[in-house]
C-alpha cells in the first residue's frame, strides 16, 4: 500500500494547487509533501516495504538510493522554492504542478520491476519536466526545451523498442517482470538481446546526456532555473541511470557482461573526453555546469562498466553527484536572479558584493570536481581504482588527465566569477536565508559524507553491489 | 489473417514513404491519420477469428488516440500558427523517394538475419516496422519545420507500435495503455511548445534583439 501511495499522493497534489489559493501556499505545500515523502522514504531504511501490485513496485537496495536522492533533492529544491519566489514574478501554478507530477514519476522509476513500466515512467518525466525548462518563458528557453523534448523524446522511442526486443529475447518467460527475466537468464536468445541491449543503452544513455548523445544538455541547463537543473542533473539523468544498471543486472546473469562492460567503457571516457575539450572555451557558468554534468555521467557509467568496487563507487557516487549538482546549480541559479546573466563578461567580482553566494561557489566547484574532502573525491578514486584493480592502466591515466583538464576548465571561469573586476549586478537582490540554508546544508551533508561513512548506507551500498552481480 | 497484417504493414511503409514526399502540411498529418488507423486494425487481425475484448479495447484506444486526437491537435496546431506548407525542402521529390526506398530495402536486408520466436515468423511486421521507423527517422532530419518533426518523430512511434503488437502477449494492459498515454501526451507537450514559440515569434518579430533559431547559446 505505502508505496502505491507514495506514488498517489503527490499527483494529488498536483491537481490541488490548481485551486484558487495563495502563490506561498502552493510553495509551503510542496515543502510538506517532499518533507512527508523524505520522512516515509527514511523509514524504508529501517524496514523495506513489501512487494506491491503482484511484483510490479519492488523497493530493493539500488530502487533505494535512487528513491533517497530524488526525495533528497526534492526537499532542498522545495525549500530553495520558498527563498526564489520571493523576488519571482511570474505565476507558479503550472511550475507546482509539474513538479508534483515530477516528484511521483521519479518515485514510480525507483520501485519499478517491470521494463515496460520502467520506461513509462521515465519518459512521462521527460514530459513533466520539459514545461519546467520554459519557466522564464523567452527565446532561449524555448529553444532549449524544443530540443530537450525532441532529442529525448526519439532517444526515449529508441529505449522502448529495446524494450520490445528485450520482450523478444525473453519470448519464454512471456513477461518483462525482472526477477522473470533474470530467473531465465540462461534461456534468452542471445542475438535479441544484444540488440535490444544496444538500444536500451542509446535511449537511456540519450536521457542521461551521455556523449555523444549530451547535445541537449548545454542549452538545456544553461537555460533552465536553478532548481530545475537540479532536478534534471541529479534526479532525471540518474533515474535512466537505474534503467542502465538494470540492463546491466540481465547482462550479468545471461553472460553478456563482457560486451556490456566494453560499451559502458567506451561511452564513459567519451564522455569524460568531449567536456574536457569543451570546457576549456567555455564563457557560461551554467553551461560549464552542464558539460561538468556530462562529465559525472560518465563516471556513474564508467564505475558500472569496470564492476566490482567501481560499482561501489558508482552507486555512492549517485548521492554525491546529487548533492554536489545541488550546491552547484542552486548557487549558479540564486546569482543569475540577482545578475540578470550568467555569463562571464556580465558577472565578476561576485565577492565584493556577495560574499556568501562566493563561499558557496567556491565550494560547489570543490565538491563539483571531485576535491577532497567532499564525497565526490570518494567515489571518484573508488571508480580509479576500480580502473586499476582491473589492469586498465591506460583507461586510469586517461580518467586523471580528463578530471585535471575539467577542473582547470571549471575553476578558471568560476575564479573569474568570484575575483574578477566588479560588476554591477543588474537586478540587485539581497542574500536570501532561505536559499543559503538549502545550499549550505547540502555542502555539509557531502563534506559529512566525505570523512565519513554512516553504517546503514555502506550496508545498503554492498547489498546493492551484489544485486548487480559483476 | 495474416495476410490482411502483411497488407497493413505494406500500407504503413507505403503511407511513411508517401509522407517524406509530402510537402504540404496539412496532407502530411492526414496520411499520418490514415497510417494510424491502419495499424490500429492490426490487432484485430492478429487474434484470428475470435476477437477478445482486450484485442478490441486496444485497437479502439490506439485508434482514437493515433487517428483522431493527435492529428486534431496538429490540426489546431498549424490553425494556430497559420501555417500551411514547407519552406524549403532540404530534398526534392525524388531524391526524398529514391533515399526512401534504399531506407526500406536497408530495412528488409536487416531483418533477414533476424529471427522472430514463435508463430510470427513468416510475416511481414519485423522489415516493414524497422522499415517505418528508419522514414520517420528520415523524415525528421530532412525537413526544416518544427512540426514536421514532430510528424517524423510519430511515424517512429507508429513503427514501434506495429513492432509491439506481435508481442501481446509479454505486456498487460495498463502498461500498453500508459505507453500510449504516453506518446499522446508527447504530442500534446510538443503542441504546446510549439505555440509558445510562436507566440514568442511574433512577440519579438522584427526586434534585433532576438537571436536566430539555433544560433543563440
Amino acid at each position: 500500500m505505502i508505496l502505491s501511495l507514495l506514488i498517489v499522493i503527490p499527483l494529488v497534489g498536483a491537481l490541488v494547487v490548481w485551486l484558487p489559493a495563495k502563490a506561498m501556499f502552493r510553495l509551503w505545500l510542496l515543502w510538506a509533501m517532499s518533507l512527508g515523502h523524505a520522512l516515509v522514504v527514511a523509514s524504508f531504511w529501517l524496514r523495506r516495504p513489501v512487494p506491491e501490485w503482484q511484483g510490479y513496485l519492488v523497493l530493493d537496495p539500488l530502487g533505494l538510493i535512487l528513491l533517497s536522492v530524488v526525495s533528497l533533492l526534492f526537499l532542498f529544491v522545495s525549500f530553495f522554492m520558498i527563498g526564489y519566489f520571493q523576488h519571482e514574478h511570474s505565476g507558479n501554478r503550472t511550475f507546482t504542478s509539474c513538479l508534483f507530477c515530477l516528484l511521483s514519476m521519479m518515485t514510480l522509476v525507483s520501485v519499478s520491476y517491470h521494463m515496460g513500466l520502467l520506461w513509462v515512467a521515465i519518459e512521462t518525466t521527460t514530459l513533466f519536466s520539459a514545461p519546467l525548462i520554459s519557466f522564464h518563458r523567452n527565446w532561449e528557453t524555448l529553444e532549449a526545451t524544443w530540443k530537450y523534448l525532441l532529442v529525448c523524446s526519439v532517444g526515449i522511442a529508441l529505449a522502448l523498442m529495446g524494450t520490445f526486443f528485450l520482450a523478444i529475447a525473453a519470448h519464454d518467460a512471456h513477461t518483462l517482470l525482472l526477477p522473470a527475466i533474470l530467473n531465465g537468464a540462461s534461456s534468452l536468445s542471445l542475438n535479441w538481446l544484444k540488440l535490444s541491449v544496444i538500444f536500451l543503452f542509446v535511449g537511456y544513455g540519450c536521457k542521461m546526456g551521455l556523449a555523444p548523445m549530451h547535445s541537449w544538455k548545454p542549452k538545456a541547463y544553461g537555460h533552465a532555473t536553478g532548481m530545475v537543473t537540479v532536478l534534471m542533473a541529479g534526479g532525471l539523468t540518474q533515474c535512466s541511470f537505474l534503467a542502465l544498471i538494470r540492463v546491466s543486472q540481465i547482462c550479468y546473469k545471461s553472460g553478456l557482461s563482457d560486451f556490456y562492460a566494453s560499451i559502458l567503457i567506451f561511452t564513459g571516457i567519451l564522455s569524460l573526453v568531449v567536456p574536457a575539450i569543451f570546457l576549456l572555451g567555455e564563457k557560461n557558468i551554467k553551461r560549464s555546469f552542464a558539460f561538468s554534468s556530462v562529465e559525472h555521467m560518465g563516471l556513474l557509467v564508467l564505475g558500472l562498466g569496470l564492476g566490482g568496487v567501481g560499482i561501489f563507487g558508482a552507486l555512492f557516487h549517485m548521492i554525491n553527484n546529487a548533492l554536489a549538482k545541488v550546491v552547484m546549480f542552486l548557487t549558479a541559479g540564486s546569482m543569475a536572479q540577482k545578475y540578470g546573466s550568467s555569463n562571464a563578461h556580465e558577472v565578476r567580482g561576485v565577492i565584493h558584493i556577495y560574499p556568501v553566494t562566493c563561499v558557496f561557489l567556491l565550494l560547489g566547484l570543490l565538491a563539483g570536481t571531485g576535491m577532497f574532502p567532499f564525497a565526490t573525491f570518494h567515489s571518484e578514486l573508488l571508480i580509479i581504482n576500480a580502473a586499476i584493480i582491473t589492469k586498465h592502466y591506460t583507461l586510469a591515466g586517461i580518467i586523471i588527465l580528463c578530471l585535471a583538464v575539467i577542473f582547470i576548465g571549471i575553476a578558471r571561469l568560476v575564479l573569474e566569477f568570484v575575483y574578477g573586476k566588479p560588476t554591477e549586478p543588474v537586478l540587485a537582490k539581497k542574500e536570501n536565508l532561505f536559499i543559503n540554508i538549502t545550499i549550505a546544508s547540502a555542502a555539509v551533508m557531502l563534506l559529512v559524507l566525505g570523512l565519513w561513512m554512516p553504517a546503514p548506507l555502506n550496508r545498503v551500498l554492498h547489498e546493492a553491489v551484489a544485486l548487480i552481480g559483476a | 489473417m495474416m495476410s490482411w497484417i502483411d497488407v497493413s504493414c505494406i500500407l504503413a511503409v507505403f503511407l511513411a514513404l508517401s509522407l517524406l514526399a509530402t510537402h504540404r502540411i496539412v496532407g502530411m498529418i492526414k496520411i499520418f491519420a490514415l497510417q494510424s488507423f491502419f495499424l490500429s486494425l492490426v490487432p484485430l487481425f492478429m487474434s484470428a477469428g475470435a476477437i477478445s475484448g482486450r484485442t478490441l479495447t486496444l485497437s479502439l484506444v490506439t485508434m482514437a488516440f493515433k487517428a483522431v486526437l493527435a492529428p486534431s491537435i496538429l490540426f489546431w496546431t498549424i490553425r494556430h500558427i497559420s501555417m500551411r506548407s514547407e519552406v524549403k525542402p532540404i530534398l526534392g521529390f525524388g531524391t526524398s523517394i529514391l533515399c526512401g526506398s534504399v531506407l526500406i530495402a536497408v530495412a528488409f536486408w536487416i531483418s533477414l538475419s533476424l529471427r522472430l520466436p514463435g508463430k510470427l515468423v513468416p510475416s511481414l511486421i519485423l522489415p516493414c516496422s524497422l522499415a517505418t521507423m528508419l522514414l520517420g527517422f528520415m523524415t525528421m532530419v530532412t525537413r526544416t519545420r518544427a512540426i514536421t518533426q514532430v510528424l517524423g518523430y510519430m511515424v517512429i512511434e507508429n513503427g514501434i507500435f506495429l513492432f509491439a503488437l506481435s508481442l501481446l502477449d509479454a505486456m498487460p494492459v495498463f502498461i500498453e495503455m500508459g505507453i500510449l498515454l504516453d506518446i499522446f501526451v508527447a504530442v500534446f507537450v510538443m503542441a504546446i511548445v510549439l505555440n509558445h514559440i510562436n507566440e514568442e515569434f511574433e512577440r519579438t518579430r522584427g526586434s534585433s534583439s532576438r537571436p536566430k533559431w539555433g544560433e543563440s547559446n
